[in-house]
């Protein structure tokens, strides 16, 4: 083209030149003022040679990312035929949309974490590819060593897309020292069985006698997936179902959503819990014994344990009737390549074997290992307070099926803009629950992208 | 150099002249056939370019805003006006469009004022010199990326030095970024901090092509500053205030990037922009089609927008 | 050229408190360049304890530095923005001139309309463009390539204006008189309108240098492999799996304004006189 031919032989283009030589020459020259700390720049993590490199993104930070890079390490310390090169992206929405262009632009990571709750948003279209079963056991990874609920939720349309690292349920977390003190304990050492909504509270009411501050932290403020946690916990506990068919409207069960927002409000009362209260309150609360019960997902765990406090863990009770309680699983996905290399492929089964293999230190982080010979071992059932969960499995939950819902998905932006006011300002439950499934019905209108 | 600047001097807004080339010369008609091959053979590359990546973009996405296009690739047929009619009554696009409405009025009025107050305090000639335009400059040096991430520092609730700072008066921390009632605030200010000195360097451009008699005469008349400062200043800067609102109002209307940085449109959507609603729709929802649909609606205003503005500031401009 | 008229100023009680104002406003301006700075000189301890404090408990350590530039992705982005922006500015000024020395000087059949067409082309916000472009980079397969994030960014309608209303006022005979001695048009172009013009040609170039170094949206819409991401673009993307890390944060902020502020303070008149002219002439 022209401008070849301009800066080859005019002045001007060559002043021009001059100035763009410069500038990349004081570019340089400020990295190394900057490189003041001398250390081996870019390739200190290079593979080593005639191994692939294996693209990995995750989602991960704070204690899970430290135990994921761990882990990863762990893989690659293992193999000489990968190297594995983890890539974090923001946790929720940025996260999956970046996944989605990737998988469509065709040049997408080999294999990358997703909630298993958010399978239904990408396999369909075609954005991601499909696991092979025989190669999966010739790694060892088989059906049979999974449970059955956290299996099946990583297929679609009867293919499996999704190869489960755990399941992370939503828990019930307690102070021992302020249980034993209001006198809850059982003769286990554990909190005694609750069974009605009014036999929680009595105890949250015991709890706050003692703390003299709350009984139960639980924190929602502007935070759709936590008000949808515990909300979907309680509605599944009353027996309730919710099935979101595109081109339909939403099915679900309007005296059982009253219901279960009821008891929310009813827990939220100032003195039981705090009537306005986010994520971060809530577990400052809790963590500094201002409260002694405390709802929260499993990945709090090493938060407690690094602050010191005395606590145990148990599957949310059953106050309705049915043993439910939400959860999601982490999985590993494989994101549609455009130009398949074959090798980094097979890398990728290897991959994903020896970190089920190995996470045992998953579950360290709080999670429930979706690999049953993990789950098994003798190591794991004598971690506490982790195994005094690990049978929340036998009533997970999985977010109801849709292109939009899943974790950091739209759906629970949209529970927190219809139902934040219910829980704060005490506004009527049916109604709310009401204004929430109109927005659904209204998504559920639209033309599905991935269907 | 001298030339360039008071050739761009703000005495005539050079878009308008733009428009009507003056004919250069005429010439004989074997020239003109020559000048034909030529001309197209200068104007060829970037032609090809244009077509290629504004024409052929401008053309598709009003093609795509009639379908159902997604990210998959799938639901391509023509869908007629259906995804213009699902705008219309969509509300998160009115409030995008009316966050977006929002944050050019209140980020517009400090980008001018501030700017003009800088110029002036500048241009008095006091000593500092270097050290003003160095200060107020250098943020619109930085990428977006940085500016976010140096703001969201400067505005953490407990860690951040904005809170600090108002604490030592007794102020109790405001959540900054995450309080629905703060959260434009903060992008505002954070968004002044980073282009004002760009505004800044117009109006010090104008400044110095005020001719220098007219506050010689104005001081042998007895004007003090002030009475400079309102009476020749002031109304010399008038059309350089015209260009600039042209300018900041257009570019604050497409804001995306610092938003999406700082508060990811959050918290509950309260500062979720147009072009955030676009990327979201497209990106996030998958649906291309709709987000080409929202795409041209928001085309359509920045499009009513401008020519307003282009009208009232040429008849601001006749009256002179 | 000197920027300021300087008038010789006694010390009034006015210029005292103008002076204050200024350096009211300095600070404030330079504040957080200061607050980068010094927790990026923290350790993440410090960085992330109450209350704040300038001076760490600590002391300073260029620790955050070391992590964020042993991690090597701040230097593959920072060369990536580098190949990318020197790239578009080449292009955009090479492009620019030539279509504005046409519309300048060549007579044409069409030239009207399209130079219409092209100036009435500022009005079109690129972030409009996003879906098509992307779906059109997708069709030709540069989606997470080099050339997907640069030809994109090469059209400039704002600096084939400026460009041209510069060439308008090049006095004629010069060329004139070269093209009596047989010149051809891409000559006279080339030896005696460019060299004329390297003032507004170092301008546009400084702008769109700028701008191109700056630029978030398109970048991060078409790379999503981190190698190849820019560096605005990196910074913002990637995380570390620590979580937030207030001290290395800072330091990669301060590291990747690090290159464009030197090359202000280098050459600082240029580039302010640069973004004055062309900020004038439209953005």
């Amino acid at each position: 083209m022209m401008n070849g031919k301009i800066s080859a032989d005019s002045g001007a283009g060559l002043s021009r030149r001059t100035l763009i030589v410069g500038a990349a020459a004081i570019f340089g020259g400020g990295w190394m003022i900057t490189g003041l700390t001398g250390c081996a720049p870019a390739g200190a993590l290079a593979a080593a040679p005639g191994s692939t490199q294996l693209s990995f993104w995750h989602l991960l930070t704070g204690g899970d990312g430290i135990k994921m890079s761990a882990l990863v390490d762990g893989a690659n310390a293992d193999s000489s035929s990968f190297f594995a090169k983890q890539t974090i992206l923001t946790w929720g929405t940025p996260y999956y949309t970046k996944l989605a262009m990737a998988s469509a632009g065709g040049r997408a990571p080999d294999v990358a974490i997703m909630h298993a709750s958010r399978l239904p948003g990408y396999a369909p279209g075609g954005l991601l590819d499909e696991w092979d079963l025989e190669r999966l056991a010739q790694h060892g990874v088989t059906e049979a060593n999974f449970p059955a609920a956290i299996w099946n939720s990583g297929f679609s349309g009867g293919k499996l897309y999704a190869i489960a690292l755990d399941a992370h349920p939503f828990i019930l977390m307690y102070n021992t020292d302020i249980a034993r003190e209001a006198g809850v304990l059982g003769a286990n050492g554990q909190l005694e069985l609750m069974t009605t909504p009014a036999q929680f509270i009595e105890v949250a009411r015991k709890m706050q006698a003692v703390t003299g501050r709350r009984g139960l932290s639980y924190g929602y403020l502007g935070d759709g997936a936590q008000m949808w946690r515990l909300f979907y916990t309680f509605y599944r506990q009353l027996g309730a179902t919710m099935t979101l068919e595109p081109g339909k409207p939403a099915r679900v069960n309007e005296d059982a959503g009253t219901t279960a927002l009821e008891f929310m409000q009813e827990l939220l009362d100032g003195t039981i819990a705090t009537a306005a209260g986010d994520y971060a309150t809530a577990l400052a609360e809790f963590v500094n014994g201002e409260s002694g019960l405390f709802l929260t997902g499993v990945w709090e765990l090493p938060t407690m344990q690094t602050a010191g406090l005395s606590f145990d863990a148990m599957p949310i009770p059953n106050l309705f009737g049915a043993p439910a309680t939400y959860a999601d699983s982490h999985t590993f996905v494989l994101p549609r390549q455009a130009n398949l290399d074959p090798v980094a492929r097979e890398d990728v089964y290897a991959f994903v074997a020896d970190i089920l293999k190995s996470s045992l230190a998953w579950a360290e982080a709080g999670h429930i290992p979706a690999y049953l010979p993990v789950v098994d071992s003798v190591a794991y059932q004598e971690l506490v307070p982790q195994a005094h969960y690990a049978n929340a499995v036998d009533h997970l939950n999985y977010d109801p099926q849709a292109w939009f819902s899943g974790s950091g998905s739209d759906f629970q932006t949209f529970f927190a803009e219809s139902l934040q006011s219910v829980l704060l300002d005490k506004t009527d439950a049916r109604a709310g629950f009401q204004a929430f499934v109109r927005r659904l019905n209204v998504l559920l209108s639209k033309p599905n992208p991935v269907g | 150099m001298t030339t360039t600047l008071t050739n761009h001097a703000p005495n005539h807004a050079p878009k308008k002249v733009a428009v009507t080339p003056t004919a250069r010369r005429g010439g004989p008609a074997s020239r003109k056939r020559g000048e034909n091959l030529t001309g197209w053979m200068f104007i060829g590359p970037f032609m090809i370019f244009f077509i290629l990546f504004l024409v052929v973009p401008i053309v598709w996405g009003l093609y795509l805003s009639f379908t159902g296009q997604t990210l998959t690739g799938r639901g391509g047929g023509l869908v007629g006006f259906a995804n213009y009619q699902e705008a219309l009554v969509d509300p998160d696009m009115w409030r995008s469009m009316g966050n977006t409405l929002w944050f050019v009025l209140i980020s517009t009025v400090p980008l001018v004022l501030i700017a003009l107050a800088m110029a002036v305090l500048v241009n008095l000639g006091l000593p500092g010199q270097w050290l003003w335009r160095l200060s107020y400059f250098m943020p619109y040096l930085l990428a977006s990326s940085v500016v976010s991430l140096f703001w969201v520092w400067m505005f953490n609730p407990q860690l951040g030095l904005i809170n600090a700072i108002t604490g030592l008066f007794g102020a109790e921390p405001i959540a900054w970024l995450q309080d629905p009632k703060y959260a434009m605030l903060g992008i505002v200010i954070a968004t002044v901090w980073w282009t004002v000195g760009f505004n800044f360097l117009l109006y010090l451009a104008a400044l110095q092509n005020i001719p220098e008699q007219q506050y010689e005469a104005a001081a042998l008349d007895g004007a003090g500053t002030w009475r400079q400062l309102v009476s020749i200043t002031i109304p010399n800067l008038a059309p350089t205030t015209v260009l600039i609102l042209i300018l900041q109002i257009l570019a604050s209307l497409k804001v995306f990037d610092q938003i999406y940085q700082m508060t990811a449109g959050g918290p509950g959507g309260t500062t979720r922009s147009a072009v955030q609603y676009i990327f979201e729709v497209g990106f996030t929802g998958y649906r291309f089609g709709y987000s080409s649909a929202i795409s041209y609606i928001f085309f359509a205003l920045v499009v009513i927008i401008s020519i307003a503005q282009f009208a009232v500031a040429s008849r601001k401009g006749l009256k002179k | 050229m000197t920027a300021i008229q300087t008038r010789r100023k006694p010390i009034t009680i006015g210029n005292i408190a103008a002076l204050m104002v200024l350096g009211v406003l300095a600070v404030s301006w330079l504040l957080p360049f200061a607050w980068a700075l010094v927790t990026s000189l923290k350790t993440e301890t410090d960085a992330g304890s109450t209350p704040v404090s300038w001076i760490p408990p600590s002391g300073f350590t260029f620790d955050a530095y070391a992590q964020v530039l042993g991690d090597g992705n701040l230097l593959t982005w920072t060369f990536n923005s580098l190949l990318t922006s020197v790239i578009i500015t080449v292009l955009t000024v090479g492009l620019s001139a030539l279509a504005a020395y046409a519309f300048s000087r060549l007579d044409f059949s069409g030239r009207k309309w399209l130079f219409a067409v092209i100036i009435g082309s500022i009005i079109i916000p690129p972030q409009v463009l996003i879906i098509p472009l992307f779906y059109q980079m997708l069709a030709m397969d540069l989606v997470d390539t080099y050339w997907g994030i640069i030809l994109p960014q090469v059209i400039a309608p704002a600096m084939v204006f400026i460009l041209k209303k510069f060439f308008d006022q090049i006095p004629i005979e010069l060329e004139e008189a070269a093209r009596m001695d047989g010149a051809s048009r891409l000559r006279v172009f080339m030896t005696i309108v460019l060299p004329l013009s390297r003032p507004i040609l170092a301008a546009v170039a400084i702008f769109v240098f700028i701008a191109a170094w700056n630029n978030f949206l398109w970048p991060f819409i078409i790379t999503n492999d981190t190698a190849l991401m820019t560096l605005p673009v990196g910074l913002q993307t990637v995380k570390s799996a620590f979580g937030v890390q207030y001290a290395q944060n800072m330091a990669m902020a301060i590291l990747a304004a690090l290159p464009l502020i030197v090359v202000f303070l280098i050459f600082q008149r240029q580039i302010i006189r640069g973004i004055a002219t062309t900020g004038l002439g439209g953005q």
